[in-house]
């Protein structure tokens, strides 16, 4: 590994987050470097310690969101390198890539053994874009690189997508709950499957699931939207409303971390040795 | 009174069908089709006074068919795909509809409250395969099935299993 680990981050045609993303990874103590998705060479060559696939809309989410970049040869790489332990972190649109990958929960090496659907909520349909609460699975928070950090709060984030309901096929429904790494709640910490707690009618209230080694995280909610305090909206209750109403008297509102930033500090800790 | 299919394209080339289609020429080059269209699919149950119910529904939501961008057909009238490059061309359907979908339950919300005489509608994706001649019909259903079913990341495209159910509708008798 560099002294100073590099993160980098898969940019396909139609993703949109990659410069916060990479920005969050830089603010964090690491280095970051954006690949398009057709400089495999130059990826392999530089050795990256992590891959973060980035939100937006790969190939303009056609056929089905995700489906096509998965495809991609530089998917290659990265399915290696993770089958070899390195971090990978898929947001929103990089969580849909690595579902079509078979990268997550891959019980069977390959296999796609789950789907990131359409919303499923009555009375309305389609994108979806408001502000949820998660809590952090327990096994999670030990094994995955990604949520060290986090804690046993409830972390604000945003979310933004039309496809983002965890499912799984009949014969999985009992083993998914193994692979939930992040799960939605109120602000209370309290789970449920109704809209809003559950945005989306995602099975089980997951927001993000993770392999079983746990280096695999697909997480729905946008961790690089809440990087920094200012960022939070001046509604949000609870530890996180609190900390940025302290942040906004004290006068640091600019510079102070937000709960977007746990993600990318856990990485950081992680390479550190520090968990 | 029985159910009745319309099938919706866009006038200008469907831009879904060229991505699948480069994407199967990248991935599947032995396999892959030699032409692929797409259409939405709605399948509207029991309408009450049939074909005459779905023309004004139709005409009404310009969100099913938006005239603009849109030609719509009912289902036993489609019969020619829109790529006649060879005549002896093998066609086969494949029908992809998600399993649990809001957007059928919610358009036949819309529906009901405003009095449509219909009892619902499904919504889906039509993908038309065309192989050129000298393929068997046996072999052309297998190739479509291989590339539509999405099992592996290196294993079809268009449908992903879990969350989508696919069939395959009668054969074209072009």
């Amino acid at each position: 590994m560099k002294s100073v680990p590099l993160v980098a981050v898969i940019q396909f045609p139609g993703s949109n987050c990659e410069y916060e993303t990479k920005r969050g990874i830089l603010n964090s103590g690491m280095d970051s470097c954006i690949y398009r998705w057709n400089q495999c060479r130059e990826l392999r060559d530089s050795q990256p310690d992590a891959y973060v696939l980035p939100g937006g809309f790969s190939f303009q989410d056609r056929v089905r969101a995700g489906a096509v970049a998965a495809k991609e040869r530089i998917m290659d790489l990265v399915f290696s390198e993770a089958a070899g332990g390195k971090p990978v972190l898929g947001i929103c649109n990089g969580a849909q890539i690595l579902v079509e990958s078979g990268m997550v929960p891959g019980w069977e090496r390959g296999r796609i053994e789950s789907a990131l659907a359409a919303n499923h909520i009555s009375g309305r349909s389609g994108y979806l874009s408001r502000w949820v609460f998660l809590h952090v699975a327990a096994k999670a928070q030990q094994i995955c690189p990604w949520l060290g950090k986090t804690g046993n709060g409830i972390i604000p984030l945003p979310i933004a997508h039309a496809e983002g309901r965890f499912v799984f096929s009949e014969e999985n429904r009992e083993r998914a709950s193994s692979s939930a790494a992040l799960k939605y709640c109120d602000e209370k910490g309290i789970e449920s499957s109704d809209y809003p707690v559950n945005p989306n009618g995602s099975f089980l209230n997951l927001a993000g699931i993770m392999n079983d080694r746990g280096n695999v995280l697909a997480m729905m909610p946008h961790p690089e939207r809440a990087f920094w305090m200012w960022q939070l909206p001046p509604w949000i209750p609870g530890e996180w409303g609190d900390r940025r109403d302290q942040s906004l008297r004290s006068g640091s509102h600019a510079d102070t971390k937000g709960p977007g930033s746990l993600f990318f500090m856990s990485l950081a800790d992680h390479f550190r040795g520090e968990r | 009174m029985g159910n009745i299919s319309i099938i919706v394209r866009l006038k200008s080339p469907d831009p879904a069908a060229m991505t699948a289609m480069s994407t199967f020429r990248r991935i599947y080059p032995e396999t892959c089709p030699d032409s692929l269209e797409r259409y939405d699919y709605w399948c509207f149950l029991n309408p009450c006074l049939g074909r005459e119910t779905v023309s004004g529904i139709v005409s009404r939501y310009h969100d099913i068919v938006n005239p603009n961008k849109q030609t719509w057909s009912f289902i036993d009238e489609f019969s020619k795909p829109v790529d006649r490059s060879d005549d002896r061309m093998v066609w086969i359907d494949v029908r992809v509809t998600d399993r649990v979908d809001s957007v059928s339950e919610n358009w036949t919300a819309i529906l009901r409250r405003n009095r449509c005489e219909v009892e619902g509608v499904l919504c889906s994706v039509l993908w038309r395969f065309g192989f050129a001649s000298g393929i068997s019909f046996d072999n052309a259903r297998n190739r479509v099935l291989d590339l539509t079913v999405s099992t592996r990341r290196d294993h079809g495209l268009l449908a992903n299993p879990v969350s989508q159910k696919i069939d395959l509708p009668a054969p074209l008798l072009i």
